[in-house]
């Protein structure tokens, strides 16, 4: 790893544990704002470009205006402690279950390894190969979305259009606002 | 809102629970920065809307940033008057609009004999790549009134059927 990639990391897990430990609602989502700015960086680190876009549009941008909007809406806590208070058995838990989840990690090939299935496997070396004389554009993974596996794009959008439908629903209105 | 052992402290803490709606501070240099702003930051969501069929970007990502012009302006110039200015029903026809947009280019190439968004059945030049464009605006439509009228409804609160105060 490089320096980089090690300090990018470092801020990251920073800024996940500030997001859960601090008392004060205003400051852990800004937090949660610089964390969602960091993994941004660490997708585009990784070569995935298209879900850093994302991930800073919709976490560190739209989200953190979401959750500044709603805790307009709610009363601060008077005490001036700076930390939340941890329970010990869910630190337990929790250290617990990313223990578990950790052991999967050897069996993940390394980042960029030319014998993973990602770079050699049959369904990417067809779509790299044929996308182009396909579709027409030239971002393989637009070729994927948009066309080879548009009918999950379909889902995907309707989806977020049932969000917004459902969200209309519990608020009781025909239109937002 | 109360609070039993200081009563001094209580001028820094927040005090919004009735003061609705969100606490609107005019200020102008936010509101010349988002003028000077919104005009790159739509044409940019626009880029990456279209531009997606050949450099990194699409249909979600362009739209979300479309959708945060809205935002800005809410926030520079007060999210009751950005809502007054857009009017209640732009953010629900742009969605639905994106939606029938999208299944509607994909069942018709199926009704023209091709399969689900199978671009070449319209039998236009370039159908697939323009067939990909027209796509990646209806989810851009779909994505960019999701997150304007999830801004305005949060704002608003979840009164049924009722105004803001």
């Amino acid at each position: 790893m490089t320096p980089v990639e090690i300090a990018l990391l470092v801020f990251v897990v920073a800024c996940a544990v500030a997001a859960a430990a601090l008392r004060d609602v205003l400051a852990s989502i800004i937090a949660f704002g610089a964390f969602s700015l960091g993994i941004a960086a660490v997708w585009v680190l990784l070569r995935a470009p298209d879900v850093g876009l994302t991930e800073a549009a919709v976490g560190a941008g739209v989200m953190t205006v979401l959750f500044l909007l709603t805790i307009a809406k709610t009363v601060r806590p008077a005490d001036e402690a700076l930390f939340e208070s941890v329970d010990p058995w869910a630190l337990v838990t929790a250290v617990a279950l990313v223990a578990v989840l950790a052991t999967t990690l050897g069996a993940l090939p390394a980042v960029g390894a030319a014998d993973e299935p990602v770079t050699g496997g049959d369904v990417t070396t067809y779509y790299l190969e044929n996308s182009y004389e396909d579709t027409e554009v030239e971002n393989a993974v637009t070729a994927v979305l948009a066309a080879y596996r548009g009918f999950d794009t379909m889902g995907e959008a309707v989806v977020v259009y049932a969000a917004g439908v459902s969200l209309l629903t519990v608020f009781g209105r025909e239109v937002f606002g | 809102m109360s609070s039993p052992d200081d009563g001094s402290a209580s001028g820094d803490a927040f005090e919004t629970a009735d003061q609705q709606p969100a606490p609107y501070v005019e200020s102008p240099i936010i509101m010349t920065t988002v003028r000077v702003v919104t005009p790159f930051v739509f044409t940019f969501g626009l880029f990456v809307m279209f531009h997606g069929a050949n450099s990194p970007g699409g249909g979600f990502q362009g739209g979300v940033i479309v959708g945060t012009v809205v935002l800005l302006l809410g926030l520079a110039f007060g999210i009751e008057t950005t809502r007054e200015w857009l009017g209640p029903h732009p953010p629900v026809v742009v969605v639905g609009l994106g939606v029938l947009v999208f299944v509607g280019i994909g069942t018709g190439s199926v009704l023209l004999g091709g399969g689900f968004l199978e671009y070449e059945a319209y039998g236009i030049n370039h159908a697939s790549k323009y067939g990909i464009e027209l796509v990646e605006l209806a989810i851009g439509a779909v994505v960019a009134g999701i997150v304007t009228g999830m801004f305005f409804a949060i704002s608003a609160g979840g009164a049924p059927g009722g105004e803001p105060e």
